[in-house]
């Protein structure tokens, strides 16, 4: 199997995936007053950590052009505004595939389970704070504030990465071994 | 039509509608288009003059026109955001301190303080939203996504010879929108089967449990998706691709005088907007104003 096509079509099908969270509200998991956790940037990572840092990038770069489009063309609330701006948007996305594949490479020799968790919560929390690191470089938000998001909704994020990552790969290395078992 | 349930998700996917008017802008070179979308976006992020923004949002005005683009149509997605973004505005005039160095206090009340910076920050932003909404819907409306894969493929072609993979990156793009409602479609028949088994999406006391209660929904999703990017791989595969390598194509773009114009039109105006936002233009029209006035 070529390795330039299938990871052409990860990266298409996970980007795929991204995008409908986001259009469908699927994404957005209802959270403290209005506020909603954010699932869109999972894709990534799962792509990232089956198919490698390059992969991640190019998700990350789709999820970024849809998440600015998105705000711009169909935007669901106040902060949307400042996703509009490319170094908001897009920017911050390109690290999350290659920072949560290096977490899951380093970690993967020791225990699988624990890597695939890791790189859940590495490849959120460097969405959130690049993320709210521009946001403060901009002084569109206060710093202190920024610290107050930061804990109130990365690291829940964090873990909702971190699940469903583990539950989504973790299924599919699984069922690929069963496949090849039961071929006689 | 039905009665939308809260399974069906294709019709709430809106992004990237196309508006066939068969106007001259849509025969535009897809490559024209993106170049001047981008240089848009550059331009709105970076000017800090309001008079610069009146401009292109005057020029997108006139690209709506040309499209043949019912204007009401293009507002439409403007009208949605607008009480957020008054909300927004009203924000950045009263609770944001940056403004407040070496500013005009025009009025004060307790903690609240208004200076002429604060206000003008505030229309700011709805200029630049605006003109950011209304630009990127224009493209939307008078590019396919065919032409758009074409268009992306073309202009990253000479950044080829430094190893950027440009076909293989047009093709994920191509993938990643044509693989949009299939996946719509898929997630609608999971979410049936799953309710018809009992399953209660997102419910639940905190987000750990509300998480868990979409994973019967993610995770098949997640798979289904994967199998059939498998197929598509082996399909691909069955047919000889082979990557962008001496790889021919059945669309040719070429570039006509439309679009060299267009080319030129847009980079003279974004040029003047830039000249005004370094030469301080609003600055000098505000002193101008306030003398004759």
């Amino acid at each position: 199997m070529s390795t330039t096509t299938r990871k052409i079509v990860i990266a298409g099908v996970m980007g795929a995936i991204s995008i409908f969270l986001g259009a469908s509200h699927l994404g957005f998991i209802p959270w403290l007053a209005g506020a909603a956790l954010t699932i869109m940037h999972v894709p990534v990572i799962i792509g990232a950590v089956l198919e490698g840092p390059v992969v991640g990038l190019a998700i990350g770069l789709i999820f970024g052009a849809f998440s600015l489009l998105q705000a711009a063309i169909a935007p669901t609330g106040p902060a949307d505004v400042w996703f509009t701006n490319p170094l908001v948007s897009i920017v911050p996305r390109l690290f999350i595939g290659p920072m949560a594949w290096l977490a899951y490479k380093a970690l993967k020799t020791t225990n699988e389970a624990l890597s695939l968790a890791i790189s859940g919560v590495v490849g959120s929390l460097t969405n959130t704070i690049l993320v709210l690191g521009v946001l403060g470089l901009y002084r569109f938000l206060p710093w202190a504030l920024i610290g107050t998001i930061a804990v109130t909704n990365g690291l829940p994020e964090a873990v909702v990465a971190a699940i469903i990552t583990l539950a989504v790969v973790a299924a599919w290395k699984r069922l690929e071994s069963g496949r090849r078992s039961s071929t006689i | 039509m039905s009665r939308r349930t809260e399974f069906e998700f294709l019709g709430r996917v809106t992004i990237g509608q196309y508006l066939p008017t068969g106007s001259a802008l849509h025969r535009l070179d897809p490559r024209t288009k993106l170049l001047v979308c981008l240089l848009l976006i550059a331009v709105v992020v970076a000017s800090q003059s309001l008079l610069g923004i009146m401009l292109l949002l005057g020029a997108v005005l006139i690209g709506l026109a040309l499209a043949r683009i019912p204007l009401s149509f293009a507002l439409s997605g403007l009208r949605a955001m607008l009480p957020y973004l008054l909300l927004l505005a009203l924000l950045q005039t009263f609770a944001i301190p940056q403004y407040a160095a070496n500013a005009t206090v025009l009025w004060r009340w307790a903690m609240l303080t208004i200076t002429d910076r604060s206000i003008l920050a505030g229309i700011l932003l709805i200029a630049r939203f605006s003109v950011m909404v209304l630009g990127l819907s224009l493209f939307s409306f008078s590019t396919t996504t065919t032409e758009l894969t074409h268009g992306i493929e073309h202009l990253l072609r000479p950044w080829q010879k430094l190893g950027l993979p440009a076909h293989e990156l047009a093709l994920t793009v191509n993938i990643a929108l044509r693989f949009v409602p299939i996946i719509a479609e898929e997630a609608e028949r999971l979410m049936k089967a799953q309710a018809s088994r009992g399953a209660d999406f997102g419910q639940g006391r905190n987000f750990i449990q509300r998480t868990r209660k979409l994973l019967p929904l993610l995770v098949p999703l997640f798979l289904v998706s994967l199998h059939r990017a498998d197929n598509l791989i082996e399909a691909m595969e069955a047919r000889c691709y082979l990557g962008g390598k001496g790889r021919t194509h059945l669309i040719h773009l070429q570039a006509h005088a439309a679009d060299y114009l267009a080319l030129a039109a847009a980079f003279a105006l974004m040029a003047l907007v830039i000249g005004l936002s370094t030469a301080n233009a609003d600055q000098l029209l505000w002193r101008l104003l306030s003398t004759y006035l």
